[in-house]
């Protein structure tokens, strides 16, 4: 018979990790509140016809975030044959918490107490066939990482669904409380079964605002409100609440045996006390981001890079003196060899396994970053970084969990946007998502490199004025998006349990590191595919000599076509030129692309990456101040192909993507305006209309900003607390 | 007093939890609810990590405002 289980319980409890023993699946498993927001869904082991959901991780069954109204609406609507609710031994009371609402709804559930063997090494007791009996349901012990005890909870599980017990909560709160829930039960209309009456008088009575969506008929229940408010003085939620908070304290009583401590701190509170010290944490947290940036980005990682770019997708590479030739050579002499046609051959080699080639370059590189990530993450470090961060990122209306996508994007784009997804709030995700690619990425360096080079003389300070363009523009743009629509609103609170610290095992760190690299490699193959095809067709076809043929010339092409019908929008920027336009539309493939198109485009063929060779030529062609203005384009425009893929995929949403991908490029095309007219400007003190117009916006836009900001800090004060806070020097009471 | 305004290391009991509804639903859920005891752990700059019911729990300064102790 077919069985359906859902798996419930808070965050970081140990469930996702319960699932994967359970079905044996791949799945991630991280320490970040929130990170199986998917509805996860497996077979049990050795049993064809069960099948279990994992729920995301919640704290209660009021619909405060979106992870509570999927669980609740999968377990109100669904009714799954029964709930296995994983408990944190160690922190049984909070956990109970949750229980006491599951076992509400009228679902038969099965109560397995992780961490068992984390309660007997603190020397304490914990009696389950007391607690079974209080709460009447079934309760096993477990340990979900050791993997003990998940065959005797499948087991029961499976019984429990197939008795066909109704199952009714055993538990009442106090006399008062009771009297009033019958009187709404008798209120509900008969639509409600008679199992999740209880259930539905509860919510009524904390006057649930997503009630009426899940029952045809609301009673109003006003009176019997009144009715219990006068009698506990207090509002009908609180009552609720505190009812259920003594139950649970007369549960533990007789069941939990707590060995008294001469020490109250765990070894977790004393390592947050080093590492969230307000003078250590910023210094011990820039060591460990200095040392992950450092062995992922530029040792170990540069030398998975050239490996895999100049070696793999290359040349070719030597393992033990032996050497082993590059995909490409292999690729030309076996095409060579069945005598491929010569638009296929290039079509092969430059434009699938070049461009293709240039975006799996970066896989093992990556690689590298995602286990120092996925470390971090597991052992609990990351989200004490997000509280670090907080407060700084709060000032321009993102949260601290923006920063870890913006650190990665320094590296890659792709999974900077990738990690936004351990944001809980859409409303911070979506924004982290649009602005995370302005922080210059790895593959953007050639194009600094290059600007430097042929235009700065290689001046020290472009390649800083990079990050800190990068860094102005994330900034900006939270303070502006904030003012917008469409992220109107208060930041949401941050309240975010932080998990105890461990060792992660070596799988789990595997599994989710495995898990991003994947997905980045799926995209490859697929949409990065795509697109290098197209920008192939169009760099190497176009009307020669009146017909449409193959060119030899990159001048003749389709894409030189197409940058010179773009490339007076340019104009204003300053670099209205079809080779500068359809340099920047190669770049959407990879950034790097931009500095090889330039040699293609120059008549240099092949250059080196910061491309020398072309450094007179760009020079004569454009100002300084065009040039900058270029660059700054390159830098804040949409990112590449892959970048643009994970923005689709984490939006998850067409409309919000072309927002992100215009808005980007709006910004983009606004700052290098403002770039080449000021910089003009102090380049030749040639005052023109253009120039005046460009001020004006600036000075306006700029106001405005200051205005809005001045404003909100008067109101953000007097909506805070309440009083004028110069009268109770900051405490607000 | 707001619990913004305890010391490190002081164990206080809650006497009231304030805010949105939302909010303090959730605080709720989390544990903070009047009577439960509550640890600060470390705080920087306003911004606390605390201790209640045998769990940690980061809260930003706004928050710690309204809950009082």
């Amino acid at each position: 018979m077919a069985i359906t289980i859902a798996l419930a319980g808070n965050p970081n409890c140990g469930k996702t990790t319960l699932f994967n023993a359970m079905t044996g699946s791949n799945q991630f498993v991280g320490n970040w509140p929130g990170v199986t927001v998917e509805k996860k869904e497996g077979k049990l082991k050795g049993h064809k016809d069960v099948r279990i959901m994992d729920l995301p991780g919640v704290y209660s069954l009021s619909p405060y975030t979106l992870e509570e109204v999927v669980t609740r609406n999968y377990l109100i609507s669904e009714r799954p044959d029964v709930i296995l609710n994983i408990v944190d031994g160690t922190n049984i009371e909070r956990n109970l918490y949750l229980t006491t609402q599951l076992m509400e709804l009228g679902i038969p559930v099965v109560m397995a107490v992780n961490m068992m063997d984390l309660v007997a090494k603190n020397g304490d007791r914990l009696h389950i066939n007391q607690l079974s009996k209080k709460l009447g349901c079934p309760v096993v012990e477990i340990s979900a990482l050791k993997g003990t005890g998940i065959k005797e909870a499948a087991d029961l599980v499976v019984a429990t669904a197939n008795s066909k017990d109704k199952m009714l909560p055993v538990h009442k709160f106090g006399n008062e409380l009771e009297a009033i829930l019958n009187k709404v039960e008798s209120k509900l209309g008969a639509e409600v079964k008679e199992e999740q009456k209880r259930f539905f008088a509860i919510k009524l009575l904390e006057s649930d605002e997503k009630l009426p969506e899940l029952l045809e008929y609301v009673p109003d229940i006003t009176k019997e409100i009144e009715e219990i408010e006068e009698q506990l003085d207090d509002d009908a939620e609180s009552i609720v609440t505190n009812e259920r908070y003594q139950y649970i304290s007369s549960i533990i009583k007789s069941c939990y045996e707590k060995k008294e401590r001469t020490n109250n701190q765990t070894l977790s509170d004393k390592i947050d006390k080093i590492v969230t010290n307000r003078i250590l944490a910023l210094p011990i947290f820039a060591a460990i981001m200095f040392l992950v940036y450092y062995v992922s980005v530029t040792t170990v990682g540069t030398w998975a890079t050239d490996w895999a770019n100049d070696g793999v997708f290359g040349e070719g590479w030597s393992l033990f003196g032996l050497d082993i030739p590059g995909i490409p050579v292999l690729v030309e002499n076996l095409l060579t060899s069945i005598g491929c046609a010569d638009w296929l051959q290039s079509l092969i080699l430059d434009g699938i396994i070049g461009g293709v080639g240039a975006v799996l370059g970066f896989v093992p590189q990556m690689m590298i970053l995602f286990i120092f990530l996925a470390f971090l993450e597991a052992c609990g470090y990351m989200a004490r970084v997000a509280f670090i961060m907080d407060r700084v990122f709060r000032k321009f209306g993102l949260s601290g969990k923006s920063f870890i996508p913006m650190l990665i994007g320094s590296g890659c784009g792709v999974p900077g946007i990738m990690a936004s997804r351990t944001i809980e709030s859409d409303r911070d995700r979506k924004m982290t998502i649009m602005t995370t690619t302005f922080i210059p990425c790895g593959a953007k360096l050639p194009i600094i490199a290059l600007i430097a080079g042929a235009l700065f003389d290689g001046a020290w300070w472009v390649a800083p004025s990079a990050y800190f363009v990068g860094i102005a523009a994330v900034v900006c743009s939270g303070i502006i998006l904030k003012k917008t629509k469409l992220f109107a609103g208060d930041v949401a609170p941050f309240v975010m349990e932080l998990p105890a610290y461990h060792m992660p095992t070596i799988t789990n760190v595997m599994r989710s590191m495995w898990e991003r690299a994947s997905s980045f490699v799926k995209k490859a193959g697929t949409i990065i595919l795509l697109s290098t095809i197209v920008i192939w067709f169009l760099q190497n076809f176009g009307f020669t000599s009146g017909s449409f043929a193959m060119v030899e010339d990159m001048n003749d092409s389709l894409l030189a076509a197409i940058g010179g019908v773009i490339a007076p929008i340019f104009a204003p920027l300053g670099w209205g030129n079809w080779k500068f336009a359809s340099a920047a539309i190669t770049g959407l493939i990879a950034k790097e692309n931009v500095v090889g198109t330039f040699g293609v485009l120059y008549g240099f063929g092949e250059v080196a990456e910061d491309g020398v060779e072309i450094w007179g030529s760009l020079a004569s062609s454009v100002s300084a101040t065009a040039a900058y203005s270029f660059l700054v384009f390159n830098l804040l425009c949409a990112p590449c192909f892959a970048a643009m893929g994970a923005i689709k995929r984490e939006m998850n949403n067409t409309k919000w993507f072309l927002i992100a991908i215009g808005y980007q490029t709006g910004l983009a095309y606004v700052v290098s305006l403002v770039i080449y007219q000021v910089g003009t400007v102090f380049a030749s003190r040639n005052v023109s209309i253009g120039t005046v117009t460009t001020a004006l916006v600036v000075i306006a836009a700029v106001s405005g900003i200051i205005a809005t900001m001045a404003r909100d800090r008067k109101a953000g004060k007097s909506i805070q607390c309440g009083c004028d806070c110069k009268d109770c020097g900051g405490g607000c009471h | 007093m707001p619990l913004s305004m305890v010391k490190a290391g002081e164990e206080n009991t809650i006497k009231r939890v304030g805010g949105k509804a939302d909010t303090k639903r959730f605080l709720e859920s989390l544990g903070f609810v009047v009577g439960a005891v509550v640890t600060v752990v470390s705080e920087i700059s306003g911004n606390m990590i605390v201790n209640i019911k045998e769990s940690r729990v980061a809260i930003d300064k706004d928050m710690a405002n309204k809950i009082l102790v």
